[in-house]
């Protein structure tokens, strides 16, 4: 079934001060949705909520709201369609809270006129929606903060309209209010069929919760469309300027990201674009994989991985990071043909690294391949964090072969931080 | 109990309160006249009513007294606090601001200057029956608004905080040219002080026909805007977003304020207070709700200003006190009471 289009933005342009802050928007949001608009300060997110409200004018191009320009839609008419919550500010004067939420009913009063039993009813509707009947009678400046944004929110709601636009509304907030308002926020869209549209720091609040992600960047949309196909490593890299992990929430099966944090983090550009000509290459196995990849990939190496079975740990991180990797099926030994393509890989390094990997008959031909690598005069680190002894459970066979690369000249480190020594001389 | 109904309650209640006032009022004064006298004069001009009052036992120079002398002052005086008080209201709801006065843009300054030079320079260019210094302190007051308004218009839009900024620089610099003024004319100080310092002596009905259906159908319409001052009371951009054409309001409101306050400032000279604390007083009784706020200190700023007139001329008769001075020293202490004791915020 095709969807009917609530917004249609096309060819938008706006400056302000003479410094152009959106650049030729066009976007179509259909009815229902809940769409997400992320970017950094200064994107032209608030902007874009203020031209599509209209509260800022003066606009080029053109903005349809229901099929109407909303140039030919009035004041009224306009916060008829659609309705704005904003973070909760103070009022210049002492109004009860059913004074302030009555206000959401403004469009619908006329001049001349007083409020009607239907204005009563939305604002009746409202409250219990929000739960704020129970303090209807208080002065709102009396209220703690999540109550006066609940007020906020349920001032919007009275204005009975299609569209509901998220201005930040529960950044300020603590946790539990913005668990509390996103749940409010996803039963008025399925519920009520709302079409949602929001601005919100936080990115994961965003991706777990929207249909569609807008993401821009100096007034330009960068991209526009599901998470999965929006949300990655380099876009918010792109967007953002930051390190983060883009990874699948196991419980939701939804994007997540998460920063990356490390005192290495800060300041190291210039090292950063030297790594990138290092090929290093990995032996995977039980999650031993997983540090050495996010340190090498953090510091610009360019990493690869194998042979790992499917459903290990190394496999999650390896795909996190976007980390090229050879795997075997699920708990299966390794077969002749992975073990070539691990062997293809590190050929082309320039180093292998064999982390605390424990040893089985299954696994043992990894072993194999780091001793073809030493034989093929690569350089080859070995983590010996744990003695090989406990690790092996072949029945010697891997210690044996263990002591041998460490006889043909690998380096031997104690632990993973000391490697990147070993790299860079 | 709906906001109709409350609103009709207190005007109800405070009409009652004037009506009582006009007859106590009435009957003050130097010449000696008992309340149940005034009583019976007022009501042999009330149509209807005036069959069954005998007149012919009353003394006819008391009836000129109420007729001819005091009842225009009281109800130019009503009349005017109405306007002081319903411009404050305006005011303070535009600026959301608690020091906001129907002056503070600079109508007091720019009313005082033109009568200044009104009664200096020019005489006995009177209109309709409107006095020189009167036609002259309007203009003054208007070309002032004017010239404020034009200063904080950026783009189209209204900026508050240069509103407020030009009005306080402007009004600084005229009252300055208007001591000038004084200075070199020793023999008009005396006049242009006792204007300045507001009084409603020269009242008639000539005046009060003038001022008063100007005041009411400016009055009246501001009226209709009232649920769009309490929607900007919550920030420009929050009413926008509920549908308030913030910009047309602001700048419809800032006119009609100024009119209204130029009106009065020009019959009565500036009375200080009025306008700045009976919207207080009721906004403590009534709520913060402009449309009930409105009315209400509209009528209560009419009670004010008939009770501080009357005190004005009553209290060191047959003398006479500028009323600004009373509105001042009574008005003043008065706040503060209220200040005090609320001890939550007022505004």
């Amino acid at each position: 079934m095709d969807k009917e289009s609530i917004i249609s933005v096309k060819n938008l342009n706006f400056s302000y001060n003479h410094s152009q802050v959106l650049h030729n928007l066009g976007f179509n949001i259909d009815r229902g949705d809940f769409i997400s608009i992320l970017g950094p300060n200064g994107a032209g997110k608030s902007t874009l909520v203020n031209l599509i409200s209209k509260v800022l004018e003066n606009y080029e191009g053109r903005i349809e709201i229901g099929g109407k320009s909303i140039k030919k839609l009035s004041s009224r008419d306009t916060a008829k369609l659609v309705a704005v919550v904003p973070q909760y500010t103070d009022p210049g004067f002492d109004f009860t809270v059913s004074e302030m939420i009555m206000m959401g009913r403004h469009p619908y009063i006329s001049r001349f006129g007083m409020e009607k039993e239907e204005d009563y009813d939305a604002v009746n509707r409202a409250m219990k929606r929000t739960e704020t009947l129970s303090f209807a009678g208080r002065k709102y400046s009396e209220l703690s903060g999540g109550e006066k944004q609940r007020v906020i929110i349920a001032q919007a709601l009275a204005q009975d309209s299609t569209v509901l636009l998220l201005d930040e509304p529960t950044s300020h907030l603590d946790i539990n209010y913005q668990i509390e308002f996103m749940n409010l926020f996803l039963s008025l869209n399925k519920k009520e069929s709302k079409t949602i549209i929001g601005i919100f720091h936080d990115i994961n609040l965003a991706i777990q919760n929207s249909q569609k992600i807008m993401l821009l960047k100096e007034g330009r949309i960068s991209s526009f469309g599901n998470p999965e196909n929006v949300i990655s490593r380099e876009s918010i890299k792109n967007i953002f300027g930051s390190d983060v992990y883009v990874g699948k929430n196991p419980v939701t099966g939804k994007l997540y990201v998460s920063p990356i944090f490390g005192p290495d983090i800060f300041g190291d550009a210039s090292g950063k674009e030297l790594n990138k000509y290092l090929k290093v290459h990995v032996i995977g196995g039980g999650g031993a994989a997983s540090p050495v990849i996010n340190l090498l990939s953090s510091r610009g190496y360019r990493v690869s991985c194998g042979v790992i079975n499917m459903l290990d740990t190394d496999v999650d991180t390896a795909q996190m990071l976007r980390v090229p990797y050879v795997t075997e099926a699920p708990f299966s030994p390794i077969s002749r043909q992975s073990q070539e393509r691990n062997l293809k890989f590190i050929r082309s390094s320039d180093v292998v690294i064999l982390p605390g990997v424990e040893f089985g008959n299954g696994n043992f031909s990894n072993l194999v391949s780091v001793e073809n690598a030493v034989r093929l005069g690569k350089k080859v680190i070995i983590i010996d964090e744990k003695n090989i002894g406990k690790r092996d459970h072949t029945g010697g066979k891997a210690g044996k072969l263990y002591g041998k690369i460490i006889e043909s000249g690998a380096v031997v480190v104690r632990s993973v931080n000391q490697i990147i020594r070993h790299l860079q001389s | 109990m709906t906001a109709r109904t409350k609103t009709l309650r207190y005007i109800f209640i405070l009409l009652l309160i004037l009506m009582l006032m006009i007859i106590a009022c009435a009957s003050f004064g130097a010449a000696r006249i008992s309340l149940k006298d005034t009583g019976l004069i007022l009501g042999s001009f009330i149509p209807g009513l005036n069959h069954f009052i005998d007149t012919s036992r009353l003394d006819p120079q008391n009836i000129v007294i109420i007729s001819q002398i005091r009842l225009p002052r009281i109800f130019l005086s009503i009349f005017v606090g109405m306007a002081l008080a319903s411009a404050g209201v305006i005011f303070q709801g535009l600026f959301r601001n608690p020091m906001a006065a129907p002056y503070v843009i600079g109508v007091s300054a720019g009313a005082a200057l033109g009568a200044t030079i009104g009664l200096v320079f020019v005489s006995g260019i009177g209109l309709m029956g409107i006095s020189t210094t009167t036609l002259f302190a309007l203009t003054g007051a208007l070309v002032t608004t004017f010239l404020v308004y034009s200063i904080a218009r950026i783009r189209g839009k209204i900026s508050v905080t240069t509103l407020l900024l030009s009005g306080i620089a402007l009004s600084a610099m005229l009252s300055s040219v208007t001591y000038f003024i004084m200075i070199f004319r020793t023999q008009d100080m005396a006049k242009i002080m006792f204007w300045i310092m507001g009084s409603l002596t020269s009242a008639s009905w000539n005046r009060f026909i003038i001022l008063a259906p100007l005041v009411t159908v400016l009055v009246i319409i501001s009226g209709f805007f009232m649920r769009d001052l309490n929607i900007i009371s919550l920030g420009d951009k929050r009413a926008a977003q509920l549908g308030v054409q913030t910009e047309k309001v602001k700048k419809i409101m800032l006119i009609m304020a100024s009119f209204i306050a130029a009106a009065a400032v020009s019959v009565s000279g500036i009375i200080g207070f009025v306008g700045l604390i009976t919207p207080h007083i009721l906004r403590l009784i009534v709520g913060p709700d402009h449309r009930i706020l409105y009315p209400t200190s509209a009528i209560a700023g009419g009670i004010v200003l008939l009770m501080s007139d009357t005190l004005a001329r009553t209290v060191l008769m047959p003398r006479e006190i500028p009323v600004g001075i009373i509105t001042s020293i009574i008005g003043v202490p008065f706040f503060l009471y209220l200040l005090v004791r609320s001890k939550k915020q007022v505004f």
